[in-house]
């Protein structure tokens, strides 16, 4: 599996513009932040009761890597998320101010070598059920998008 | 030694079967508690056969997934076994994507693990 896309250009248009909110890294407040973004999207029928709990896995781990490695826990450092929908899909944005990542940074899933590491399979978890995972600000900026259920 | 208040441990002369009573490990407290009371286990009995039981978790996060790699790696440094038994089908993925299902054995109950473990010592 190839890493996912990473461009130094903001996230392109998603449509319509349903939630925005900015959040200080405060992992602690943390599952707070994915109740509210998985009420909005199962409350809109844009994810079904059924996958709530991959939702939340996602939500989960996007917000983790923001806060923890892209804004390194430093609490007086935010994160955007935005939900946007068009065409029958959603796409959630998730920015750090962080400088980003490359993907030699990331783990090869596929190299056997990887397999005892332990760190570097949120990606490849969230790729699972998501139908795209691209990062633009150089990797500070990740958009999850998915078809609505409804 | 350290302890994490919603692991279940009991220990049959060297057989160890460990159950986290808690659906979601997903928070970092959570998952560093119930890790460091994991790894302590395996300090505390030298070969051991664990037997993890992950019957009531519903959901996981990546970060927990890495420290039952550093559990594994752990037990095998220790020449001892480890078994995960009673992963819910919602779950599986997680393992299956990751190639986890690869690394660790597992078993549909825990009861068969520890029969298992009890007809081969080591």
């Amino acid at each position: 599996m190839k890493p996912p896309p990473i461009v130094a250009a903001e996230p392109p248009d998603g449509g319509e513009l349903v939630f925005a909110r900015r959040w200080p890294s405060r992992v602690e407040r943390k599952q707070a932040m994915l109740d509210e973004l998985a009420d909005v999207l199962v409350g809109r029928g844009w994810v079904s009761d059924d996958d709530r709990e991959w939702l939340l896995l996602c939500l989960d781990e996007v917000l983790v890597n923001a806060m923890i490695h892209g804004n390194e826990g430093d609490p007086d450092l935010d994160v955007d998320v935005a939900i946007h929908a068009a065409g029958g899909r959603w796409r959630l944005t998730v920015c750090d101010r962080g400088d980003g990542f490359r993907g030699e940074e990331l783990p090869d899933p596929d190299d056997s070598s990887s397999l005892l590491l332990e760190h570097g399979r949120g990606i490849r978890i969230m790729r699972e059920w998501l139908d795209d995972l691209s990062y633009y600000r150089s990797g500070a900026c990740a958009a999850l998008t998915r078809r609505c259920a409804t | 030694m350290a302890t994490c208040d919603f692991l279940v441990v009991q220990a049959y002369d060297g057989i160890v079967l460990a159950r986290p009573e808690k659906d979601r490990l997903l928070d970092a407290a959570a998952i560093a508690s119930l890790s460091d009371a994991l790894i302590a286990l395996v300090d505390r009995y030298p070969r051991i056969s664990l037997i993890l039981d992950l019957g009531a978790v519903q959901a996981l996060s990546s970060a927990m997934l890495g420290k039952l790699v550093a559990l594994h790696k752990a037990v095998k440094a220790a020449k001892g076994r480890m078994a995960v038994t009673g992963v819910k089908t919602s779950i599986m993925p997680l393992f299956t994507v990751t190639r986890l299902d690869k690394v660790f054995e597992f078993f549909p109950e825990a009861q068969e693990a520890l029969l298992l473990y009890r007809r081969k010592p080591l």
